[in-house]
């Protein structure tokens, strides 16, 4: 399970991240929604290990996060890949960097739930569309079977029709491998629907949390109504009646 | 691009074949024939050795061109290997980098080659050692400034999390990026090295006698200046068409990144 | 801004130091005994071991490595270059000697450089694609290819052999500069009409420009206002690349044309493994370069303080 625990990032200056505290299981979902520069990328960062907290720590099951192996589904999916690969080669890199080997049908059966025909990996990323690249992503994220997936904004670069087709293929494959998996996002209503519980974050802190029914029935803060409802009227959410 | 290729692959061509059709033996001394014109024998002339002046040219090649193959793909590694340690190894290692490639530049290449070479004592080891030590450094510039800009590409992210080592990362995800640029920077300081084994060779501290490299040539002709002047066109027209040539593909090399990139 | 400028000199300094130190390292390194050198350049003859051991002890040289470094940098932060290891003379007053007939070359080779390559280079530039422009091109081109000391030999040739018009060898009159001068000055005229042009070319390709034009603002204005600021700075990058064009050149033509120059002197002195002037215009130079590199960085910084965001 992954814990983060009272972790506070200074950049330069500024506290980007202060005192935040949260936790996932395996196989649940949380979503953290912001606004833009609420630190949601710094957030990303920390977990992964890709910077240190100045206070606090994160830990999976006790131990330093990247021993697990996470992986990381970007916001861009064309940024994403090696523009001179292969998006095979760039797929299968995790298993490269271990020399390890997949067992044989995961390759296809995970292709098959996403909807990717495998002769598609054979292209380069300037030759696929940006949904198929975002799917393609996602395998990679998937190919080493992580216990933990990190989704920043994943669905931002893709149009209405994909954004929901891939919310539910990532659903799905949760559903499967029982990853656990943290989806940052400024969608409200995406958040949500998929996810167990929801993290406000708000200029570094978290505002208010707690499970996702719950905070969109009755929000406790008033910033958390605010979204809330403007959610609503972008017609993003909708209430379970 | 092409044009590179096409051209060094020339350039390696006449080093190591165009001594075949040397229709005489460089280093030969012939003293009866000295100092001789233009003559069906000897198509170019002989020097004040009597040593026929188009064999020594042709021979020269290897010199003057090899060597300046060599000087640059030396430069070029060393180059490399100090940009990217910049680009990958934190603030300090790059503000250490840095500031020793900036003294390693405080110094005119031609001038501390000269020094460098003069006190290790005239001859080819000396020549190549200071004309690469001299070189290495706007290669460390131009890949510390793409490795720079590459750390944070989101693919450069990716293989770091995957677990990849710095060395795998660099071999995979940034060398191929930094290819075309470093050819653009290589085909200049190729030029570069074959004007400076020359101005080496020239005031005598490179490539020693008898061996036929340009320059040195040149220093010959000089001597006899007045009396066959024709016998110092040649070794310098040698060095200003290939210095010439690679320059005009340097330029279009660069003309075409700048147009992919843009 | 202030602050960025204190930040370039701190970085200069650092890189003086360096090259003092390298310079230092360099000669210490070299192998051959130089003491034995200098005292067979200084008797003219091959002498005993005891007259080497002598000289080394003389000379300074049977210190330890950061003892004669201290010993040479010492009198050097107060402007004492040491004395001559071959002549026993003080090396400032020689090398002064020296300098004084090298800047008059390099500045005059300067002159007719730019005499020759700004407005060929505005031509070029106003007339892009024509035949003048390709002509500019070409020759400038061929004239980066050509080495220096045989455009130097064919002057001679020209010049002095063939047509007699002009002196080649010394400097013992006015006319003696011309020559060298001449050779120097076409060797910049050719890189620095490359430079001038392509910097003319890519500041004129700014979008703002034909917008310009369109209000009928008068050309020459907008050339001075707009196009002059632009294009100052690739044309003063240059200026840093042309000084060491012309330090490299200055060493060679001097020697060609047998000037008693700054030139001629360090080849002189490497021959000679005479240590102290060797150093002397080694560091001489760097330091010189990296003053002239300092103001020009200033000057970047000045004209467009978002100049330097990736440098360490």
């Amino acid at each position: 399970m992954l814990s983060v625990d009272r972790v506070s990032v200074n950049r330069g200056k500024t506290l980007a991240l202060a005192d935040i505290s949260l936790s996932i299981e395996a196989g649940k979902t949380l979503a953290v929604v912001g606004e833009s520069g609420a630190g949601k990328s710094t957030l990303i960062a920390a977990i992964l290990g890709l910077l240190t907290p100045s206070k606090g720590s994160v830990t999976w099951s006790g131990a330093p996060v990247p021993s697990c192996r996470p992986a990381l589904v970007m916001q861009e999916p064309r940024a994403a890949f090696n523009p001179a690969l292969s998006l095979r080669r760039s797929v299968m890199e995790p298993l490269f960097a271990r020399k390890a080997n997949v067992p044989d049908n995961r390759l296809s059966r995970l292709c098959k739930g996403l909807e990717l025909p495998t002769d598609l990996l054979d292209r380069k990323p300037g030759e696929v569309s940006i949904g198929q690249a975002q799917r393609v992503g996602i395998l990679r994220a998937l190919i080493d079977a992580p216990p933990l997936i990190l989704f920043d904004e994943p669905l931002s670069a893709l149009d209405a029709v994909t954004q929901k087709h891939t919310a539910k293929l990532i659903a799905d494959l949760q559903a499967e491998e029982g990853f656990a998996s943290l989806i940052v996002t400024h969608d409200l209503g995406y958040a949500c629907a998929y996810s167990d519980d929801v993290a406000v974050l708000r200029r570094g802190r978290i505002e208010e949390s707690g499970e996702s029914s719950a905070f969109v029935a009755a929000p406790c803060t008033d910033y958390g109504r605010a979204l809330r409802d403007a959610a609503i009227a972008l017609g993003g959410l909708e209430i379970a009646a | 691009m092409r044009s590179v290729i096409v051209l060094s692959a020339c350039f390696i061509a006449l080093a190591v074949f165009g001594p075949m059709f040397a229709p005489y033996d460089p280093t030969a001394i012939n003293i009866p024939n000295r100092l001789s014109g233009p003559s069906a024998e000897f198509p170019l002339g002989t020097d004040a050795l009597g040593r026929d002046i188009l064999s020594r040219l042709l021979y020269g090649a290897r010199w003057s061109l090899g060597l300046a193959f060599l000087i640059s793909l030396i430069g070029l590694c060393i180059g490399t290997l100090v940009g990217l340690a910049a680009a990958q190894g934190g603030k300090l290692v790059d503000w250490i980098v840095m500031r020793t490639t900036d003294t390693f530049l405080a110094f005119p290449e031609l001038v501390a080659a000269v020094v460098i070479a003069g006190l290790l004592g005239a001859g080819t080891g000396s020549l190549v050692f200071a004309l690469s030590i001299t070189s290495w450094m706007r290669y460390a510039r131009v890949a510390r400034g793409i490795g720079l800009s590459l750390k944070s590409r989101g693919y450069v992210v990716q293989a770091q999390l995957a677990g990849m080592s710095p060395l795998a990362v660099a071999r995979w995800h940034f060398v191929p990026a930094l290819v075309p640029s470093l050819i653009v920077v290589w085909t200049g300081m190729f030029a570069r090295a074959i004007l400076g084994i020359s101005a080496l060779g020239f005031l005598g501290f490179g490539v020693q006698p008898p061996m036929p490299e340009w320059g040195t040539m040149l220093l010959d002709a000089r001597i006899h200046l007045r009396s066959t002047p024709l016998q110092m066109i040649w070794p310098g027209m040698a060095v200003a068409t290939c210095v010439l040539a690679i320059n005009l593909c340097g330029d279009s090399l660069r003309d075409s990144l700048v147009e992919r990139t843009s | 801004m202030m602050l960025a400028i204190l930040g370039l000199i701190l970085r200069a300094s650092v890189v003086v130091t360096g090259a003092a130190v390298l310079t230092f390292v360099l000669l210490w390194f070299a192998p051959g005994d130089p003491a034995m050198a200098i005292a067979q350049a200084r008797f003219a003859t091959v002498v005993s071991a005891d007259v080497v051991d002598q000289v080394r002890a003389e000379v300074g040289l049977d210190a330890g490595f950061w003892s004669a470094f201290k010993d040479w940098i010492g009198p050097l932060l107060v402007g004492d270059f040491g004395n001559s290891s071959v002549t026993g003379r003080e090396v400032w007053p020689d090398m002064a000697n020296a300098i004084g007939y090298t800047v008059p070359l390099a500045l005059t080779g300067l002159a007719i450089g730019l005499a020759i390559a700004v407005p060929l280079a505005v031509l070029a530039a106003r007339n892009q694609g024509s035949v003048l422009d390709r002509f500019a091109v070409g020759i400038a081109s061929l004239g980066v290819a050509i080495p220096q000391f045989w455009l130097g030999l064919l002057l001679i040739l020209l010049f002095a052999v063939q047509l007699g018009w002009l002196p080649a060898m010394g400097a013992r009159s006015p006319t003696h500069i011309i020559l060298p001068a001449l050779t120097l000055g076409l060797g910049v005229a050719a890189s620095l009409t490359r430079i001038i042009r392509s910097g003319l070319l890519e500041a004129r390709g700014q979008g703002f420009l034909p917008a310009f034009r369109r209000r009928g603002i008068n050309e020459a204005h907008v050339s001075r206002d707009h196009v002059a600021p632009h294009a100052a700075i690739p044309v003063v990058t240059v200026f840093g690349l042309e000084l060491a064009f012309l330090l490299e050149g200055v060493v060679v033509v001097e020697v060609i044309f047998g000037r008693p120059g700054l030139g001629d002197f360090l080849v002189s002195a490497i021959f000679a493994r005479d240590f102290p002037q060797v150093q002397a215009v080694v560091l001489l130079t760097a330091l010189l370069f990296v003053v002239i590199n300092l103001l020009i960085d200033i000057f970047y910084r000045v004209l467009d303080p978002r100049i330097g965001e990736h440098d360490a």
